[in-house]
This record gives C-alpha cells, structure tokens and sequence, in this order.
C-alpha cells in the first residue's frame, strides 16, 4: 500500500490552505480513509488549532527529522476519527529547521502507513515553499477570487511546474456569487482562463468557517455548512468519484429558472 | 551578364548563373555556342544555372539548342535555392524586421517567469499578469498576452509586438515604454500588434 502525499499550498497568505487541509483530511477520514495532515509552517503553526488538537502536543515534526523523537510518538490521533493523524509543526524554530530532503524521507515514511498525506504549506515561496513540496506527487492550490491571489497562484503553479508537479488542482475558495453576479468579483471562468489549470472544487464564503475554526472543529462535520458540503465534495472527487461541480449558488440558478417555468405555466 | 565559358579535358563548361530567366540562358547559350570553334563538334557541355531549378521541359530545350550545335549536354548544375528565394520576399507583416533566431515556447508564461532572447520570440500560449518576455527581434503571442513584452530590446524600433488577446501590463519596445490607458475595459477583441509609429507605440488590428 503505498499512500499519497498532495501539498496544499497558495503563495499568498490568509487564503484558506490551513482550512482547506483540515477540512479535506477530516471529509476523507470521513469517508473511512487513513489520513494525516502533515504542518510545514514552523514558526506559525496553525493547523493544530483548527483541528482542535493543539493541547495534545508534545513532539513536533522538527523533532522527528532530528531524531529527537519516533515519528510514532510526534503523531496526534484525531478525537473524532480514528484514521485521522496530526503531524504538528514546530512553533518555537523557524523554516530552515528542515531541509527538502529530511521532508522527502519523512513523507515516503508516512507513506507506508497512511492512504493520504495532506502537507500544509505556509505562505511564500521560500524554504518552507520548498520543504512543503519536496516529497509532493500531487498539488492543490487553494485561490480565492482575487487579482492577487490568483496572481500569487499563477506564480506559484510556475514553481510547482518547475518542481515536476504538472498536475496541480485548483480550488477556488470564499466564492461569493451575489459579487459575481454584480461584476465585483472575478468569475470562475476568468480564474481558470488564466490560470488554465484543472479546477477541482468552488468553496462559497460561509461564516460558518470562522465559528468552525475558533471552535477547533472543521466544518465538514457541520451538516448544515455550505462550504463544509462543498469540502465534503472535493474529498469525494479526489477519492477518483465523479461528483458534478455543483455549487449551490448554480442550485439557485436553477432553482430560479424552475420558479419561472412554474410562473409561465399559472 | 557575364557569361564565362571553361574548356577541360575535352568538356565545356557553361557558368550561366548570372542569367535571371529562362529566355536568358537559352539567348546566352546561342550567344556562346556561335563563338566555339568547329572542331568541339562531339563535345560534352556542362551548364551552371546558378539558383535556378529548370523544369524537364526547359533540359529538354537545352538539349536541343546543342544538339543544333553537335553537342551533347553532360549535366546542369544547379545550387540549392538561396533562403529568400525559399521564403517570400515579403516579411509576414509589412515592415516587420527580420531577425534569423526564433525561440519558440509551446508553454504558458506564468507570473514570475521570464524568457529573454536575442532574435523573435513565439509563444503558442499565454503570457500571464507577472510574466516578462524579453526579445532582441519581435515578440508574437498565439495567446493572451497579460504581462510584458519587450520587442526590440537591442534597440531596434522597427521590431513589433502581435498577440492573438493582447492586454499586456505593459509594452516596450527599443525605448519606449506604454501601458494600456487606465480604466480600460477589457474586452474580446481581435489580434492586434504594437508597433513604434512617430514615435509613438500605437495598436493596430492585425491584418495578415
């Protein structure tokens, strides 16, 4: 068995990679995979605090690549799932603490043990740029509808290009379609016309996230979290389903279109 | 025209390279043939037509005229067509300079990516916000371009800049340096190029 590793990365700051990585582990745990989300932002970690987990460490992945400790002991086990792990970063180091080669023998060690690596990166596209993608076979990069964002993530696709990760997907997070409709925001189409990359899921802005994450519980669980459903689908479309990109604001479109069709049959 | 006539070993050679047409050799060849002495009867002629390619119909003529004269054509010889004769004489866009290196990228350009050459650029792809092209020659876009692009960087003013989308961050060409005006919407239009006018960068409709 040998598991996956996909860095989910961005370039600029504040966009959603360490929401999107909690939330996509937590929807495949869901899905009864075995997961661990791995943090490379030494110096800001994060990740174990959306997932709730930050009072159970002890060990940090600084302390697994200088052998001060077992990979086995620096691993957090989620409390709500069982196939669910937390690689912690280091808050008292900094990036240069690791190198991409102790990153690669760490991600194909995890690889034994576990269906899918989530490797969190921190913003930038230095050191910690290159640990996070060192041991990568796949990418995902988060964007939100924004010039510089996705200006960022042009960017970034061109270094992970460069690095032979060709295959990146895009996710377009904090969608807000009443701006779309209105001109204010950029559309998905104009997103994808230039970044050209394959999209894999549309997340709206919900402020559901921010009550999810001060609460230390992903939005996935939230049943009733429009972006927690459309993370829950991504998870499903990078498990190989064929789930339609249906955000719910197309639903709505839809739904509009019905309403008139009933109003011309009265 | 200069027609030189060569004896050796028995054989004649012909340097009839310097006639442009058909009709000019063949008046060459009379011209020559008319001066050699009788006892050549028999001989073998080697013709040289420089870059032109005769088709068989005109070898055939050729042969004839000798034959006339009791001579017996050996070969012809012909160089490879020059470049220009290969290429039309016009450039793809009128005043367009003319660089021999061409770099060819099938890719897209993306931010903070940047490609310099000495001759044309051109680039089956887009040129993304953040992405520069630098080029001695023209720069030629089968894409978007949305970044820079800077033609002529060697100094040349005539060099141009043609794009299938262009809505550039910035053009430069040689010297000077232009954006598009503020507030300008964007919207689809058709391949343009950017070229120095006057002294001005001005956009036109590409028109090939």
């Amino acid at each position: 068995m040998k598991g996956k590793v996909i860095v989910i990365t961005s370039g600029k700051g504040g966009v959603g990679k360490t929401t999107t990585t909690a939330n996509l582990g937590t929807a495949l745990a869901m899905m009864g995979q075995k997961v661990v989300l791995v943090d490379t932002d030494i110096g800001l970690r994060n990740l174990d605090v959306v997932m709730g987990l930050e009072n159970r460490i002890v060990f940090d992945i600084v302390d697994v690549v200088n052998g001060h400790c077992k990979l086995k002991q620096a691993l957090i086990r989620d409390k709500r799932f069982e196939g669910l792990s937390l690689l912690p970063a280091a808050q008292t180091k900094d990036k240069t603490s690791v190198t991409p080669h102790q990153m690669k023998n760490l991600t194909n060690e995890l690889r034994k043990q576990y269906d899918f690596i989530l490797v969190d990166c921190p913003a930038g596209i230095e050191q910690g740029f290159k640990n996070a993608i060192a041991g990568a076979d796949d990418a995902i990069v988060v964007a939100t509808p924004e010039v510089s964002s996705v200006r960022d993530a042009d960017r970034i696709i061109g270094l992970l290009e460069a690095a032979g990760l060709t295959r990146a997907r895009l996710i377009i997070n904090r969608m807000r379609q009443s701006m779309v409709k209105r001109g204010d925001m950029m559309d998905i189409d104009d997103i994808i016309d230039i970044l050209s990359i394959d999209l894999l899921g549309v997340v709206p802005e919900d402020e559901l996230i921010i009550v999810s994450t001060n609460k230390g519980e992903p939005a996935v669980l939230e049943n009733n979290s429009r972006a927690g459903g459309a993370y829950r689908r991504i998870a499903r479309r990078i498990m190989g389903e064929d789930v339609a990109l249906l955000n719910p604001d197309e639903v709505n479109k839809f739904m509009d279109r019905f309403k008139k069709i009933i109003k011309l049959a009265r | 025209m200069s027609t030189t006539l060569r004896r050796a070993n028995g054989e004649l050679w012909l340097d009839l390279s310097g006639e442009k047409t058909f009709n000019g050799i063949k008046r060459s060849l009379a011209v020559q043939i008319n001066t050699l002495d009788d006892y050549l009867l028999g001989a073998l002629v080697s013709l040289d037509v420089g870059s032109k390619q005769l088709t068989n119909k005109q070898v055939r003529e050729i042969e004839d005229i000798l034959l006339d004269h009791g001579l017996h054509l050996r070969e012809i010889v012909s160089q490879p067509p020059q470049q220009d004769a290969a290429y039309p004489d016009k450039p793809v866009l009128e005043g367009m300079p003319e660089y021999c290196e061409t770099l060819l990228l099938c890719r897209n350009l993306r931010s903070g990516q940047k490609i310099c050459s000495d001759g044309n650029v051109v680039i089956l792809g887009d040129i993304n916000p953040g992405a520069e092209v630098v080029a001695g020659g023209n720069i030629l876009v089968m894409g978007s371009l949305r970044g820079i692009a800077h033609a002529g960087a060697g100094g040349d003013e005539t060099a141009v800049v043609a794009a299938y989308r262009l809505n550039p961050t910035q053009i430069r060409i040689a010297n000077h340096i232009t954006r598009p005006p503020d507030g300008e919407v964007v919207t689809d239009r058709d391949p343009e190029v950017a070229r120095i006018r006057d002294g001005k960068v001005i956009i036109d409709n590409l028109k090939i």
